[in-house]
């Protein structure tokens, strides 16, 4: 237990002291795998990981959601999604911003990223808030909190890295992570209410849409429609009409979703070859120190169960006789405090091959915990001082303050508190679908 | 020094034009695997190994250049509290220490690769030797460790030519 605590402070401050995730973990993983089994053994099993991850079937889901992503990105759906939005709520108080929000739900529907949700979604979504003379800090708000329904609402890129972390079915958490979505979206909708409901000039009503036009702006959809149905249909088999056979695994799911959104962008003549190349490059260069890191938190795991954390941790508690809720509770307070300061993915990294054999040891099931993680790495990306999605704003709306950001934003993460506490109150909202389909 | 970087520059567009490749057939196959099994009910046996060969390419490849330039997610929370000589002397460490770290586990693929090779394991459908791969994999992971420690000794060195390289 105390090498392991060591080894957890170790990487800890070297992370601090920027070394990358990955060498941090694999080095401290290495080092203490040697001081509790030997040389040889250590950088045996640092080998076989480099040679076997590399080669893991399974793994390729990564890159090709990723691939998805980005494709889906240079297609230019936001466009589409916030008209169709905006024709249904843009007349309402707020409904602008609750127009962002639904576009970025829809969007999370088929790209597996908050930053990229968040980056692409303002570029539609913002200057038609200008343009009706929104607060620019509910504008940005709702779109950097919209935008983090990327990691929740399947696909999502964090999940699938959660469930290679962990093993636990991609499929089953993907869909875990539907309702807690749409819960998400409700709240942030209450969200933009309670805005304007204390400030009306925040957020002034736009035109009401005729549902002639609203009907016109839902055929403008199909594609992302298409490219949801082509990738989680396949993947639960709702795509299985005799005589043809279509349930896909995970990679090829990922595969079907990057070639769909590649052929759409593709056609919509948005994408040259030159862009073709510089989207592959990114993925390939992502996928890569993602793999890094993968290999770091396995060689760092595989030092941690070695040295007996999980155990310790469970007898810990076991002699203490803490009820597992106020350990669950500790350890939500712990991601939350990690998760103003630390970059959602490296907290991930640093604390489930911790947290994660401790509360599955406690009787908790590892799909709910995937997406109570999911969640709390959510709000990491909207709090200060450290948001991510914040700082994505930012960066694309320079003239911004990171001030007004944050101050917008903040109703939004309360109400992301509340989602938060109903899902770990009441698993069966994250676990009711998957128990339906396995 | 600079003549050196603009070197593993235009050497780098080799590793890369492999990684696109791969990642892009890789796609382009699950593709047509699933749809030549679900259409026409022949599905790409060997689409399996392939896509792990070509995924150990794509990942690889990138390696040494993410690695080159720094690109690894790293946590910048402290970057305030460093002043830029003092960032630069911890960079420049941290690349050093990063390449060193490696060499041992890419000694140990090498002999993982060997022992493939003595074996003579071959991948199912394709018959592929094994050692191809993990030969593959050595290389790269070797040539990571001497991505990082070049980049370790040019922040040392020559920190000015390095602005060059990574605009």
């Amino acid at each position: 237990m105390t090498e392991a605590l060591i080894g957890f402070f170790a990487v800890l401050a070297l992370v601090l002291l920027r070394m990358p995730i990955a060498f941090a973990m694999g080095l401290v993983g290495m080092v203490g795998y040697m001081y509790l089994n030997s040389f040889r053994g250590a950088v045996s099993m640092v080998g076989r990981l480099i040679i076997d991850t590399a080669q893991d079937y399974g793994l390729s889901v990564v890159p090709l959601f990723i691939l998805m992503g980005l494709f889906v990105n240079k297609g230019g759906l936001s466009r589409e999604l916030y008209q169709v939005s905006y024709a249904f709520l843009g007349h309402l108080r707020g409904g602008l911003a609750m127009a962002t929000i639904c576009a970025c739900a829809g969007f999370s529907a088929i790209c597996g990223s908050s930053l990229a949700t968040a980056a692409t979604m303002s570029k539609v979504a913002m200057p038609q808030m200008r343009k009706y003379g929104y607060d620019d800090g509910l504008s940005t708000a709702s779109i950097a909190a919209g935008g983090t329904l990327g990691i929740l609402i399947p696909p999502s890129v964090i999940l699938v890295i959660y469930g290679l972390l962990t093993e636990t079915s991609i499929g089953k958490l993907f869909l875990a992570g539907v309702i807690p979505g749409l819960i998400g979206v409700l709240f942030y909708l209450g969200a933009v209410r309670f805005t304007v409901m204390r400030n009306p000039t925040s957020g002034p009503a736009g035109e009401r849409t005729g549902w002639g036009d609203r009907l016109k702006a839902l055929k403008g959809v199909w594609a992302v429609v298409l490219l949801f149905f082509l990738v989680i249909g396949g993947l639960y088999g709702a795509l299985n009409v005799y005589p043809i056979n279509l349930t896909f695994s995970p990679t090829e799911a990922a595969g079907m979703g990057a070639t769909g959104a590649f052929l759409i962008a593709l056609f919509r003549g948005s994408l040259t070859i030159r862009e073709t190349f510089g989207v592959l490059k990114e993925t390939a260069y992502t996928a890569s120190s993602l793999f890094a890191v993968l290999i770091g938190a396995w060689v760092f795991s595989n030092f941690v169960n070695l040295a007996g954390l999980p155990e310790a941790l469970r007898d810990l508690v076991q002699a203490y006789s803490v009820s597992p809720a106020v350990v669950m509770l500790m350890i939500i307070l712990v991601y939350l405090a990690l998760g103003c300061v630390f970059e959602s993915l490296s907290m991930l990294l640093l604390t489930v091959p911790i947290f994660f054999p401790l509360v599955v040891g406690l009787g908790y099931d590892p799909v709910w915990f995937g997406i109570v993680v999911v969640v709390v790495t959510e709000i990491s990306l909207i709090t200060p001082p450290v948001g991510l999605n914040v700082f994505v704003l930012k960066g694309v709306i320079p003239d911004v303050t990171t001030g007004t950001i944050f101050r917008g934003v903040t109703p939004f993460w309360v109400s992301d508190l509340f989602r938060l506490a109903l899902l770990v109150a009441v698993p069966s909202l994250s676990l009711f679908l998957p128990d339906l389909l396995f | 020094m600079t003549q050196l970087i603009r070197l593993a520059r235009y050497a780098s567009t080799i590793p890369l034009m492999l990684a696109v490749t791969a990642l892009f057939l890789m796609m382009a196959m699950t593709f047509a695997d699933v749809v030549m099994r679900s259409a026409l009910n022949t599905p790409i046996e060997a689409a399996t190994e392939l896509t792990r060969i070509m995924m150990a390419i794509v990942v690889f490849s990138a390696l040494p250049m993410v690695s080159g330039r720094a690109e690894h997610i790293t946590v910048d929370l402290l970057d305030p509290f460093f002043p830029d000589w003092m960032a630069r002397w911890r960079d420049a460490f941290i690349s050093l220490a990063c390449g060193a770290i490696l060499w041992l586990p890419a000694e140990r693929v090498v002999v993982l690769a060997e022992r493939a090779r003595d074996y003579g394991d071959l991948t199912e459908y394709l018959g592929i030797p094994q050692f191809y791969i993990g030969w593959f994999i050595a290389v790269f992971t070797y040539l990571t460790a001497a991505a990082l420690i070049g980049r370790g000794l040019v922040l040392i060195f020559a920190p000015a030519a390095l602005e060059t390289k990574n605009d």
